[in-house]
């Protein structure tokens, strides 16, 4: 299936019985029930993960890379999510989780707060000033968040800010850092992110708005999690080191524009909510707020689909450190070479980021016109329920499957049932 | 055959759902695969005369006709219409209240908006009756 090359979400068919459930959540209208089973449509999947969440038959699921993925590589880097602190009861300390993850089979364990924190700083205090971006911005950080404005919003692709996200920056510059180091080649150097979004993944297998990854694997934090725990050792020092309170916020909800310190801004978590949010802006009703902070997310990446512990309770957990620590420091010098690296594009969007017409009835404006005619005429028929049991997530979207031939067998039950209603015995 | 035409009820004062008739022209162009600058200028053009329907009107509608070869969106409404024409076409010219400049709205902006972004800009307007816009805008090539 094509899907599973371009996607990490993907479903099982085996698990799926056809309940129409995940329909309604997906906010791209991805998904048709046909014979019974859930089909996701490739072109329009963002990998958000709402299905997953929601399926109770546990159908949908992602695909993430393997362990033995890192034989490919002579040096291994492991890069695991911001989310990783809170997953894990407040008497296991940071050190000894990143070592646990270490004994998994890496050479070197990088916490993703080494791109927070540079993403911070160039945004606070540069970008913020000498943006080309729109205001309000977009925050860049959220892969699901990119697609969905490709796919429904490209009006507003150009608030987007031209930042690479933490884990990348992380990653290209901690890749350059241990090639000079050891003397490898970049080739040699695998960096995995343990992930807690699907999203993230599509991202690193098919980038937008750089040509290339420089991670080379995603590692689903569920999957690795039992390893983790396993490979605990005992010393659970409580030691924060130069962790920023800023970085440890990044990954909540809300997070990323405190740390900006920006006082006019919008944060907004869930995607049905951003979507919201997004329509408002796009009307141009939003003109006084000069930092849009989107998650797909509920609560932020700390509610993304592949984590562990449940958001609340891992937010607990962040916020007790984020007490105990310091507030990012950035000197002039670092700032410098950030921008440096910032102008030469080595962490910056040096991609166009492309809209993604999707949901075009064809690419022929007059027969699309047709088309459109069509799907209206069917629309008067329709009894407008919107109840999914045709497999279409509307009855609007039933109409363009039809039109589209997409949907050969279709049938609208309400309208079947309700022809029996009225026929006289 | 080969065009298409939806009409959108605008009520006054309806600050809630203002906007959602340009927001669902927006959309039937995207769908239909028209350029994004015919796109941007059929917006502009919706979204300010679903606008001064709102605030300005007593309700009325807003069409819009599409043929592959042009859009032609027409405002019309129940009143209370326009003194004087040339003078409403004035840019800044606006008799907004102060609440409703608070709300972001009432630069006298919005007539000479429209008109910039259509190739042919027509209104009609009788005091008591109320008052016509149509706008045309012509697919160029590229669009
Ligand atoms: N449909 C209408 N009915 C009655 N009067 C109108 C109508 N449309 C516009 N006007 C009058 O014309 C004036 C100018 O309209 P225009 O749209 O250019 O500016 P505005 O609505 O006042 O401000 P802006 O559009 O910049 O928010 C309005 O202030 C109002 O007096
Ligand atoms: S909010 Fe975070 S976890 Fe969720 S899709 Fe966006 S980046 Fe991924
Ligand atoms: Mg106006």
């Amino acid at each position: 299936m094509s899907n599973e090359l371009n996607h990490s979400v993907i479903l099982r068919e085996d698990k799926c019985i056809g309940c129409t459930s995940c329909l309604k959540v997906c906010p791209t209208e991805a998904i048709r029930v046909r014979d019974g089973k859930a089909k996701i449509i490739s072109e329009r999947c963002i990998d958000c993960g709402e299905c997953i969440s929601i399926c109770p038959n546990h159908a949908k699921s992602a695909i993430t890379d393997d362990l033995s993925l890192l034989k490919k590589f002579k040096y291994k880097i492991a890069i695991p999510s911001l989310t990783i602190y809170g997953q894990f009861p407040s008497n296991i300390g940071i050190n000894q989780i990143l070592a646990s993850i270490k004994r998994i089979g890496f050479d070197e364990v990088v916490e993703g707060r080494l791109g927070a924190d540079i993403s911070i700083c160039l945004i606070r205090d540069y970008l913020f000033k000498n943006t080309s971006a729109k205001l309000p911005m977009i925050n860049s950080n959220c892969p699901a968040i990119i697609r969905l404005i490709q796919i429904r919003f490209p009006d507003l692709i150009p608030n987007i800010i031209d930042i690479e996200t933490p884990i990348e920056i992380t990653a290209r510059i901690t890749k350059t850092n241990v090639s000079k180091k050891t003397g490898l080649d970049i080739k040699d150097i695998g960096v995995f992110f343990i992930t807690p979004c699907t999203a993230r993944v599509t991202s690193i297998r098919h980038p937008i708005g750089i040509a290339e990854s420089y991670v080379d694997g995603a590692i689903s934090m569920r999957d690795v999690y039992g390893d983790i725990v396993r490979n605990l050792g005992d010393n659970n020092t409580s030691d924060l080191g130069e962790r920023s309170k800023e970085s440890l916020l990044w990954p909540i909800a809300g997070g990323q524009a405190a740390a900006l310190g920006i006082e006019n801004y919008l944060e907004v978590d869930g995607i049905h909510h951003v979507i919201k949010v997004l329509e408002e802006l796009e009307l141009g009703k939003l003109k006084d707020v000069d930092f849009i902070e989107c998650s797909a997310c509920t609560g932020g990446c700390i509610g993304g689909p592949l984590v562990i512990q449940n958001p609340f309770i891992a937010k607990n957990r962040i916020m007790k450190y984020v007490r105990r620590t310091d507030e990012l420091q950035c000197t002039k010098e670092k700032l410098n070479d950030y921008i440096e690296m910032y102008k030469n594009g080595f962490i910056r969007l040096t991609e166009e980021i492309l809209p993604k017409p999707v949901m075009m009835l064809d690419k022929d404006i007059s027969k699309s016109i047709q088309k459109l005619e069509l799907v209206t005429e069917i629309l008067k028929n329709l009894p407008g329920l919107d109840c999914g049991i045709c497999g279409s997530p509307t009855c609007r979207a039933f109409a363009e499957d039809i039109v589209n031939g997409e949907n050969k067998k279709a049938i609208c039950m309400i309208k079947t049932m309700n022809g029996f209603k009225t026929k006289k015995i | 055959m080969g065009n298409i035409s939806y009409e959108f009820p605008v009520e006054k004062d309806d600050f809630e759902r203002a906007g959602e008739a340009s927001s669902k022209i927006k959309k039937i162009l995207r769908q239909l695969g028209m350029d994004s600058g015919i796109i941007r200028r059929v917006a502009i053009g919706a979204y300010e005369a679903e606008m001064n329907l709102v605030i300005h009107s007593l309700g009325g509608t807003i069409r819009i006709d599409i043929d592959p070869k042009s859009i032609i969106i027409t405002a019309e409404d129940k009143g209370p219409g326009i003194h004087d024409i040339n003078l409403a076409m004035k840019e800044g010219y606006s008799t907004a209240t102060e609440k409703i400049r608070e709300m972001g709205f009432g630069a006298g902006m919005g007539l000479p908006n429209m008109k910039r972004c259509s190739d042919i800009f027509e209104i009609q307007s009788i005091v008591g009756k109320g008052t016509k816009i149509v706008m045309k805008m012509n697919l160029k090539d590229g669009d």
